[in-house]
């Protein structure tokens, strides 16, 4: 798929400083022996099955499905160790920082889930860790940045530019700038420049395996199609992946449609929008929100997960040549999917997940009884109920 | 010839290194930034670096992404900015550079950014994040436009890769005298003089030093080091910051500073 190094069709690339390259190059060295070597998979698993807490059930929501008349499956990456899928590529990455050598991970984090999952990667393994977040994430989250304290990080605040996700990404790409030679920078998602996409896609893909193998024993056949929501595109990428090839599977991404597209509100990046357009950031090109003079436009979604103006360039590719679609689910929908998944099956999901609920609960009536969708339910919710009883105008 | 050979090597035949001072078009405002450039034109400045300004410019601190900021909170926009280039190509013959982020070039697209950036009396480009394995286009519409083409070379390039680096430079070497991102310090590392020498031996083309370089001692250091130029960016640009209540003052001081690092050139 990749004709020219680290692009999907024509998007992606390594678009840095040139102070970066070396690292970026060093990097895709190491990995590509990581990802050969028996005995660094083999490390790589035991951690997965003894720490993380894989593999994770796929789980037959049958209240919801008796309900609205279709078999949907939830993939419960909810259960992991710290609440999300972010930990398997933390871990994976810490591993691969080791290997290098390095003693030192940084990461950026809107929400937090990132930065706690690369906090307890470098509890894990002994590395010193320093995690980037806007002053208005910090002030939002603050829970996490007392957790990741309590995992040894170091909380940097930052706050330049938006003082949010975009602004936290930037300020980790100068530290490593700066202390490459023995920092790594382990990027949350399946974005930045080549070959991050290319390995946060490979330590996530594990969640597409599990799925395949799993939808085989209990339904007997391939899902007619997957959801997972896109932020990055991290955990979408992770469950799709084992279904690229599988023509008959429709699989489906969703972004936060925030207050809606006729507002500027949004973080939908890959639906049609005067403001969506192919663009360079953070190290790639792909489909970027940007203001009508190219600067880069702010985001809005309930969900921090999902509050970013920049895509995975492979989800991008894969929009372009239709393998995958992308569609929306707004601030209110994922609201009412969230409170329907808590009532119906006992499950809190994250706020990210719940646009992917969200999308399913509008499909579901246009599919027949026996067809199988899966949602990627990639986190547990807890960390979001301060914000659902906002939205609620309750007071907890 | 083109301006940038008529500039080294009349600078060359007088004994002096250039002067190049660096400021973000717009900030804080689009006549200021004009009259900026001016003063630094009218008080002995070789070549003009100007920054594009973009949102997120990640090779770039704190001092030069406020002053980015500000340009955008005043309506900076591709329009306004060629317009003010030809506004000092109508006063100055010398080269002017510009520096900006890949996406504001992709945005208007490689091709007619490089044709107007070439039409309003643009010298060259370097793009801060646009390694040159990811530049073909951009290089093809700078050739055809008659523009020069700048990279970056740190001492962590090793010397195959500065190779060729150097071979897609059109115009000049931009050495970064350290890691990071711009932002003016007080000590020069040495590193800057190594990663000059081991250039040396690698190209033709002139070297000009930029990152961190802050008062004129600096600049005599890196001219002993054997380069051909010094960029100084971020400690005018916290000037300007400073005198935002009074352009007078702004303007006085970006004078005297540049006149004192013109003078360590010599
Ligand atoms: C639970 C959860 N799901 C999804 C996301 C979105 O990221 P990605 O698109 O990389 O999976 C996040 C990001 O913080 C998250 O915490």
């Amino acid at each position: 798929m990749q004709a020219i190094k680290g692009f999907y069709g024509e998007f992606g690339g390594q678009f840095v400083p040139e102070t970066l390259i070396p690292a970026l190059d060093e990097l895709e060295a190491a990995f590509n022996e990581f990802k050969n070597s028996e005995k660094h998979l083999l490390e790589l698993d035991f951690y997965m099955n003894n720490y993380v807490g894989r593999p994770t059930p796929v789980y037959f929501a049958k209240n919801l499905s008796a309900k609205y008349g279709v078999n949907i499956y939830l993939k419960r990456e909810d259960l992991l160790h710290t609440g999300a899928h972010k930990i398997n590529n933390t871990i994976g990455q810490a591993l691969l920082t080791r290997y290098m050598n390095k003693k030192r991970i940084i990461a950026e984090t809107g929400a937090g889930q990132h930065g706690v999952a690369t906090a307890t990667a470098a509890a894990l393994l002994n590395l010193a860790c320093d995690i980037f977040m806007g002053t208005v994430d910090m002030a939002r989250q603050r829970p996490n940045v007392f957790r990741m304290n309590l995992l040894g990080a170091r909380v940097v605040p930052v706050a330049s530019g938006s003082k949010t996700l975009k602004d936290a990404v930037n300020e980790a790409l100068r530290d490593w700038s700066k202390t490459v030679r023995n920092t790594h920078y382990v990027f949350g998602s399946a974005l930045g420049p080549h070959p991050f996409p290319t390995i946060v896609r490979q330590f996530q893909s594990i969640i597409g395996v599990e799925t395949r193998r799993q939808i085989l024993e209990q339904a007997g056949k391939l899902p007619d199609e997957i959801a997972a929501c896109v932020g990055g595109g991290s955990n979408a990428i992770g469950i799709f992946d084992a279904f690229l090839n599988d023509k008959k599977v429709r699989l489906t991404g969703v972004e936060a449609g925030g207050l809606g597209l006729h507002t500027a509100k949004h973080a939908a990046r890959l639906t049609p929008s005067p403001r969506a357009r192919i663009g360079i950031l953070h190290g790639s090109r792909s489909f970027v929100l940007q203001d009508s003079h190219g600067q880069i436009a702010t985001t809005h979604s309930i969900s921090a997960g999902l509050d970013y103006s920049g895509v995975g360039p492979q989800h991008s590719y894969l929009n372009q040549i239709k393998r995958v679609q992308y569609t929306l689910a707004t601030d209110r929908q994922a609201i009412d999917a969230f409170s329907a998944l808590c009532e119906y099956e006992g499950i809190i999901p994250a706020l990210e997940s719940s646009h992917a609920v969200a999308y399913a609960l509008k499909r579901a009536p246009r599919m027949g009884q026996r067809q199988i969708l899966i949602v990627n339910l990639s986190g547990r919710g807890d960390k979001d109920i301060f914000h659902v009883a906002d939205y609620k105008g309750i007071a907890l | 010839m083109s301006r940038y050979d008529t500039t080294f090597a009349n600078l060359k035949a007088r004994g002096e290194i250039a002067f190049v001072p660096f400021a973000v078009a717009g900030d804080p405002d689009l006549t200021t930034s004009i009259d900026i450039f001016k003063t630094y034109i009218d008080n002995g400045a070789d070549i003009l670096e100007i920054g594009y300004p973009f949102s997120d410019p990640v090779a770039d601190g704190p001092v030069n992404q406020r002053a980015a900021q500000r340009a955008i909170a005043a309506g900076l926009t591709h329009a306004t900015f060629f317009k003010m280039v030809r506004a000092l190509r109508a006063v100055s013959d010398i080269p002017i550079g510009l520096l900006l982020y890949a996406n504001s070039v992709h945005f208007l697209g490689y091709r007619t950014f490089c044709r107007r950036a070439a039409d309003a009396g643009v010298d060259s480009l370097l793009v801060a994040d646009m390694p040159p394995e990811e530049s073909d286009e951009l290089l093809a519409a700078i050739k055809s436009t008659g523009l020069k083409s700048v990279f970056i070379v740190s001492e962590l390039t090793p010397p195959k890769r500065a190779a060729y680096i150097c071979s897609k430079i059109s115009g000049f070497v931009y050495v970064v005298s350290r890691l990071g991102a711009t932002g003016a310090q007080s000590r020069l590392p040495t590193q800057a003089a190594r990663t000059l020498q081991r250039l040396q031996r690698i190209t033709a083309r002139p070297f000009v030093v930029g990152f961190g370089l802050s008062e004129p001692r600096h600049i005599a250091a890196v001219k002993f080091a054997g380069a051909q130029g010094a960029i100084v960016g971020s400690a005018l640009v916290a000037q300007i910051e400073k005198n935002l209540s009074s352009k007078k003052a702004m303007l006085k001081t970006l004078g005297t500073m540049t006149g004192h690092y013109k003078h360590a050139t010599r």
